[in-house]
């Protein structure tokens, strides 16, 4: 019996991780003036890399950001789903159309399964969502048409959760988000 | 020692049954059987063995494949589509695919090139497309040109070419797409639109490659399908450069992350020396609109201005006659009436959709377009309390109105009787009020689809849907019905026409065995998302070979009586449901595999119940349903009064055959 124990141990020690996979390591996407953006793949599949150029708890209109990745689908269809929690419960749901047959919007719309994208540039449009944390925040009322202005002016922890797919519903990326405001 | 080399002996063992598991999880998916296979993400250097010689279709990216030559495909000969996405190639050895008659598409995106040789693409009868995406070439005599002259699409986007110009040997007499988005071309050259020369109706694209100019005369003459200038800076540059040529369909958009210079009046003058059916200028700014920007459009037949930051179009706009098709999508219009639609008076097809602004219908703002047969005015926070009739007016030719995802809407009887000629209308996640007995739709004798999905209706109002000869496909999505069942008399009743109903998430627990007695032509119900119980497939009796949806409900036990109803269907989904994998339920878990070939999501139709077979899909049950225990017992109470009546019978005879003998 102890053989078997001690057989049973050294295939967990020869196999780290067993059969569920490594998870993909916490980034940070922006660390200043008080706020901490951290974000973790949750594309089984890959990783990607992302940015926020300034960053401070008055997240300012006109952000630009940074992303890079290997698409897994073609994105003429790209949409963006995002919800914002905290302690668990759910403050905003919100889904955006980010390419679509009839209004690409943005320059990499339209490019292939396989391509690797590097897009550095800014995600001010109207009804583009940023990230809006304010405590006085009143989740029955549906979210402002164009902006959500973002002043992360209470303290505290918000989880919040990225997806990017396309037309059939398939992954094109995955995030967890961890916003710190202290 | 002995013990621990017998513990070593046990890992090994442990670890090679492990590997034994993870191999058979690393399965090419089956999509059709023998023919399509996605192996996708396996991290394979070579072709399974398990792929069937007959494959014809395989999706093999995200693999590693550093080397392909002669051996790496050669037992898969049937192969029409083979994408090769991401799989680390470098090089493309000679005859790669020689024996490969019947391949048609080669998708080699995102590979790192390093050398194709001559006859690397050798082989198919018939190559028509080709992907070579982001494979870092720079220059066009990489690509071998053997056996290109039946390609039809070429797709070179996302690499570093300067320039257009085909090697001269280059077959294009066939091709259809040229596709060179997001490359450093700044110049077109005379010379590099000649070497397109044989290929007709070509569609070329441009798109992300800031082109800053084009030799005067290079498009003389010339007519291209579709051309794609997509993100250029200066508009007026290619306008001047596109003289005389010819132009199905022109894409002159930017985008929110380039840079653009404003359009013009004066930069637009271009237009007038080319011939242009379709453009589409999105997310341009106009820095002085005025009736005098269209001057050059008179011959146009489609204009898309989606999101050119519009508060309204200018009066007066003459010579726009030939216009059969305006896109102002995303724009910010307060009032219909902004647009001054009787410029376009031929206009057939309009697109008003997801308007910054509420949206204001007006009166009459459209009434000029008598030919219009399109409309979609969707997503535009469109508040009506009575609508339509005076907000569209005179569009005696509609067929088709979108008005989906707007405020709340009032509709009286008749609310459509401007355009008696619908035949689709749209109303999706558009709250409607109607008052009982109104009937909103009333002689519309042409609608043949109706969306009312998630229009919070009164569906008791039996007059509802009155007057609709026509109606094929009516969606009621996510609408409720009083106290979650539909009555024997409802709204169904004046739809006897009906092909389609979606009656899905509509929070139903019961139908009336004789709601749907007036729908004989019915083709398919979609019932799915509610609370029906097995009982309510009664409902369905005088139907046969339908296509029905019952999936997620709250299906437990298929009594035997519905079972014939079940069998006389075509498709059947009773996915996501509490199935009973009881004895109880054992005439529908026989017919179930009697008639496995009719049902549809066999993956997800599990059973819930007992706990042991819980999760396991009702294709894979096998239960032997013996007599019970009550049963038994009766049976050897049974057996005891045979055996008391059998003495009592014998006694009697023998008494009988004593006294007569």
């Amino acid at each position: 019996m102890q053989g078997l124990t001690a057989a049973l141990l050294a295939w967990a020690l020869l196999h780290p991780g067993g059969g569920g996979g490594e998870a993909w390591p916490t980034h940070t996407a922006c660390r200043d003036g008080g706020l901490e953006v951290l974000y973790q793949s949750c594309d089984p599949l890959q990783d990607f890399g992302f940015s926020i150029d300034q960053c401070s708890k008055q997240l300012k209109s006109n952000l630009n950001i940074r992303f890079g990745l290997i698409l897994r689908e073609d994105i003429k269809e790209l949409f963006f789903d995002i919800a914002l929690l905290t302690k668990g419960s759910s403050i905003l749901n919100f889904s955006y159309p980010v390419c679509e047959g009839d209004q690409p919007k943005f320059s990499f719309c339209g490019r292939r399964k396989g391509e690797q994208v590097y897009y550095a540039g800014p995600v001010n449009n109207p009804g583009f969502i940023v990230l809006s944390i304010y405590p006085e925040f009143d989740p029955l009322s549906p979210p402002p048409p164009t902006w959500i202005v973002a002043t992360a002016s209470s303290l505290g922890e918000y989880q919040v959760l990225l997806e990017l797919y396309n037309e059939n519903h398939s992954i094109v990326a995955c995030a967890n988000a961890t916003v710190i405001c202290s | 020692m002995a013990p621990n080399v017998s513990c070593l002996l046990l890992a090994v063992l442990f670890s090679a049954g492990c590997k034994v598991i993870t191999s058979s999880d690393q399965m090419c998916a089956e999509k059709e059987a023998n023919k399509v296979y996605n192996c996708e993400y396996l991290g394979l250097r070579e072709i399974p063995d398990t792929l069937p010689n007959t494959t014809e279709v395989l999706e093999f990216s995200f693999n590693f494949l550093p080397t392909i030559q002669n051996t790496t495909f050669s037992r898969l000969i049937n192969l029409t589509f083979l994408d090769l996405t991401r799989c680390q190639i470098n090089w493309l050895h000679e005859d790669t695919f020689q024996s490969h008659h019947q391949l048609s598409t080669i998708v080699l995106t995102g590979n790192p090139l390093i050398f194709m040789a001559e006859t690397s693409l050798n082989g198919p009868k018939s190559l028509k497309h080709l992907f070579l995406t982001q494979t870092g070439i720079s220059d066009l005599e990489f690509i071998p040109v053997h056996n290109l002259e039946n390609l039809e699409s070429l797709h070179l986007g996302s690499n570093h070419i300067t320039s257009i110009k085909l090697p001269t040997n280059f077959p294009t007499q066939n091709l259809k797409i040229l596709d060179f988005q997001n490359n450093a071309i700044h110049y077109l050259t005379r010379k590099d639109i000649d070497s397109l020369k044989p290929a007709t109706n070509l569609s070329l694209n441009l798109n992300g490659n800031d082109i800053k100019g084009i030799e005067s005369g290079a498009f003389h003459s010339k007519i291209f399908q579709n051309l794609n200038f997509g993100g250029t800076f200066d508009v007026s540059v290619i306008l001047k450069g596109l003289q005389n040529s010819t132009i199905q369909s022109l894409w002159l958009g930017t985008f929110e992350d380039y840079e653009d210079q404003d359009i013009s009046s004066a930069m637009l003058q271009g237009l007038c020396e080319m011939s242009v059916e379709s453009i589409n200028l999105q997310k341009h700014h106009f820095s002085d609109f005025s009736s005098t920007t269209f001057q050059c459009f008179t011959q146009l037949q489609e204009l898309d201005l989606t999101a050119t930051h519009l508060k309204a179009l200018p009066s007066g706009i003459k010579g726009m006659n030939s216009l059969k098709k305006l896109v102002l999508n995303v724009n910010n219009f307060d009032q219909l009436c902004q647009i001054n639609a009787a410029s376009f008076p031929s206009l057939t097809h309009l697109y008003i959709k997801g308007n910054m602004k509420k949206l204001d219908l007006g009166a009459g703002c459209l009434e000029r377009l008598e030919n219009l047969q399109k409309l979609d005015l969707s997503h535009n926070d469109i508040e009506a309390s009575d609508c339509c009739n005076l907000q569209l007016k005179n569009l005696p030719h509609l067929q088709c109105l979108n008005l989906s995802y707007n405020e709340p809407l009032g509709l009286q009887s008749q609310a459509f009787k401007e355009s008696p000629q619908l035949e689709v209308l749209d109303l999706a996640f558009t709250h409607l009020h109607v008052n009982v007995p109104q009937s909103p739709f009333q002689n519309l004798h042409l609608l043949q689809v109706l969306n009312l999905s998630h229009c919070l209706l009164d569906t008791s109002n039996q007059r509802l849907l009155a007057g609709l000869p026509d109606l094929r496909h009516l969606n009621l999505r996510g609408n409720r019905f009083q106290d979650g069942s539909i009555p024997k008399t409802n709204l169904l009743q004046t739809v006897g026409s009906l092909e389609i109903l979606i009656l899905a998430s509509c929070d139903l627990l019961s139908i009336d065995q004789q709601a749907f007695h007036s729908l004989e032509k019915i083709h398919l119900v979609d019932l799915s998302h509610n609370n029906l119980t097995g009982d309510s497939i009664a409902a369905l009796s005088h139907l046969k070979g339908i296509y029905l949806n019952l999936a997620a409900n709250n299906i437990h036990i298929v009594s035997p009586y519905v079972l014939p109803i079940l069998s006389q269907q075509s498709t059947i989904n009773l996915s996501h449901n509490p199935l009973d994998c009881t004895c109880s339920n054992i005439r529908f878990l026989t017919w179930f595999k009697e008639n496995i070939h009719k049902l549809e999501g066999l993956e997800e139709t599990v059973c819930a119940n007992p706990p042991p077979l819980k999760g396991v899909k009702l294709s894979d049950v096998k239960l032997s349903c013996g007599i019970t225990a009550v049963g038994i017992f009766f049976l050897i109470v049974f057996l005891f009064l045979l055996i008391i009546l059998f003495t009592f019978l014998v006694k009697y005879l023998l008494r009988w055959k004593y006294q007569h003998f």
